[in-house]
């Protein structure tokens, strides 16, 4: 995650170069060390450093970095030509490089020849049997060709190894979501929830999951994962407030009315949608108010 | 001289290369009476010689920085790309999740902690449970493994060496003279170690001698290096004694130690308290 710094900073570096003034270099640096993905922006002034030779000259050593930065965006944005060009500068530099190896096998994948990127990445993976970007390559190859059930398990294969990556559990929970494989998701949210317990998104990526498995004691913990979520956004997120007052209509239709104290905050969740929605979509007021009093009646 | 009446002076003179004679002015102040015990007493303030400033300290600082970074070259040069273990990574790995389970542990609803703290602790395939007979003693194993071992004695013989060179030479050409002041006061027991090559005793203990500047530096060019090297290389010798010293990753011990840190925790579900504190902010928001 970004720090907020870091994100001003990148920000203030990012209208900068827009906009005509200089500073592309620490633009492109400061996104390398924060593994972003602005592959259209970094395409565009990464050529225009590489395509000026003396800009190019001035970069001495990190002018290499700088083509595997240009090469991997313009793969992303499906320029095929100039990554090829790209990854060619670098072969020609560096021979039997495992890093560019892996470079072509990205590009071969991007062209769409998925059983030569296959066969590369397994050879790659002989080599070096725990190097992580190219199981995550097989991964996101296995996902891009529709065989979401090979993907699963080769994220599985990797989770077994690389238990403590975030964002691997993150990317298996959502396949799960899209396969409707609740539980799954669930426990994979869990884990997220374990790694970094104070970002609002995941205790509202569970209470979905939750509040979608259904039964009581879930509509219940989904509660408390959206008031948790309101708690950390400072009561900002419409998603979570809306989820309230719809976890609690249904705990109340599940338990015919019987529990009365949980309805303090739907109450002031509505309240707090109510006067969103007034600020800021007024000419939908009456549709919210229709929707609230269906949910209360319930 | 000035006419203070007497005066013990001990003018001591060194010849150092041929090249600096320099002389420390020793006094002592009469008015103390002599039926004083022989304790030694406070000197005034020594003189030093400011060729001492320019052909000891600084010269020794200057060949110290070019050591260290000597030694980060010839080690990047000399470093074998360690093929990671698997198995090691995966124990890594395993610590670090148990560590986030410990560590958040009241996030996630009780049944779903303790069924992972089941799955931790579990005394036949719990992931954290080491069986007696595996936990090797880590050193065999260490020296009995000779990639690992030709890797300890480089990194050791990297650092041993040029130490006990500079030591030698600081030792050789930088003894018997007062080297600097030390702006605060010092008891007598540093007095050994501090001033090792000045014989004469009653020299207060802030003066050192040159040996205390070599080890001063030792210690403190960890911030000159990080800036001449870059953030992550600025190693000095402290943490390369701590890592020599340290036996490297031994996981047996830690996996045990988190099975035990799991075991003790106790579960308490921090939710009810962060949907009461939800409220209030609603209610905050609304008013």
């Amino acid at each position: 995650m970004v720090s907020k710094t870091e994100e001003s900073q990148l920000q203030q570096l990012e209208n900068q170069v827009e906009n005509g003034g200089g500073g592309a270099w620490e633009y492109l640096s400061l996104v390398r060390k924060l593994k972003l993905r602005r592959s259209d922006k970094v395409l565009k002034h990464g050529l225009t450093i590489l395509n000026d030779p003396k800009k190019r000259a001035a970069l001495g050593p990190d002018e290499w970095t700088l083509y595997e930065q240009v090469a991997i965006a313009a793969l992303d944005c499906q320029c095929v030509d100039v990554a090829k060009d790209c990854i060619k500068i670098l072969q020609k530099k560096f021979q039997d490089s495992k890093r560019v190896g892996r470079l072509e096998a990205m590009l071969l994948e991007a062209k769409g020849s998925w059983a030569e990127a296959e066969k590369a990445y397994s050879s790659l993976l002989e080599d070096n049997p725990l190097d992580q970007v190219i199981s995550m390559r097989r991964v996101a190859m296995a996902k891009a060709r529709g065989d979401i059930l090979g993907a699963i398990d080769w994220l599985n294969k990797y989770l077994e190894i690389f238990m403590a990556d975030h964002d691997a559990w993150r990317e298996l929970a959502e396949i799960y979501v899209s396969l409707q494989m609740y539980k799954q998701a669930a426990f994979c949210y869990e884990e997220i929830i374990l790694s970094q317990p104070m970002i609002p998104l995941h205790h509202l990526a569970y209470a979905d999951v939750l509040y979608t498995i259904g039964g009581l004691e879930n509509l219940q913990t989904a509660k408390k994962y959206y008031a948790s979520t309101i708690e950390l956004t400072g009561g900002k997120n419409t998603r979570a407030l809306f989820g309230i007052c719809l976890c609690t209509s249904a705990i109340g239709q599940l338990t015919k009315g019987r529990n009365n104290e949980d309805k303090e905050i739907s109450g002031l969740a509505a309240a707090a949608l109510e006067k969103d929605y007034k600020q800021n979509s007024p000419n939908k007021v009456a549709l919210l108010a229709s929707t609230l009093k269906s949910l209360k009646l319930q | 001289m000035p006419n203070r009446g007497h005066k013990n002076v001990v003018v001591k003179q060194l010849v150092f290369n041929g090249r600096i004679s320099f002389r420390i002015f020793f006094g002592v102040n009469e008015k103390r009476s002599r039926n004083q015990s022989d304790q030694p007493t406070m000197a005034e303030d020594l003189v030093l010689d400011t060729a001492i400033r320019d052909w000891v300290l600084i010269p020794l600082s200057v060949v110290m920085v070019l050591i260290g970074v000597l030694r980060y070259f010839v080690s990047k040069l000399m470093r074998t790309t360690q093929l990671p273990d698997a198995k090691i990574i995966k124990e890594g790995q395993l610590i670090v999740r148990a560590r986030n389970l410990r560590a958040a542990a009241n996030f996630i609803p009780p049944k779903a902690f303790r069924a992972r703290k089941l799955y931790y602790t579990n005394e036949e395939n719990g992931l954290l449970h080491v069986p007696k007979g595996q936990a090797q003693n880590p050193q065999a194993q260490m020296l009995s493994d000779p990639n690992m071992a030709m890797d300890m004695m480089k990194k050791n013989l990297s650092m041993i060496i040029p130490q006990t060179l500079t030591f030698a030479w600081v030792n050789f050409f930088f003894s018997g003279f007062v080297a600097a002041k030390i702006p605060f006061p010092l008891t007598q027991r540093f007095r050994s170690m501090l001033q090792n090559g000045i014989d004469l005793s009653t020299v207060d203990v802030s003066y050192v001698s040159s040996r205390s500047w070599y080890f001063l530096n030792l210690f403190g060019l960890r911030g000159l290096f990080s800036l001449i090297l870059g953030e992550e290389n600025a190693m000095d010798d402290t943490q390369r004694m701590m890592q020599m010293s340290g036996f490297g990753f031994d996981p047996s011990k830690s996996l045990g130690a988190e099975k035990d840190g799991l075991d003790i925790v106790n579960h308490e579900w921090v939710l009810p308290k962060l949907e009461q504190r939800a409220e209030a902010v609603l209610r905050k928001r609304l008013a």
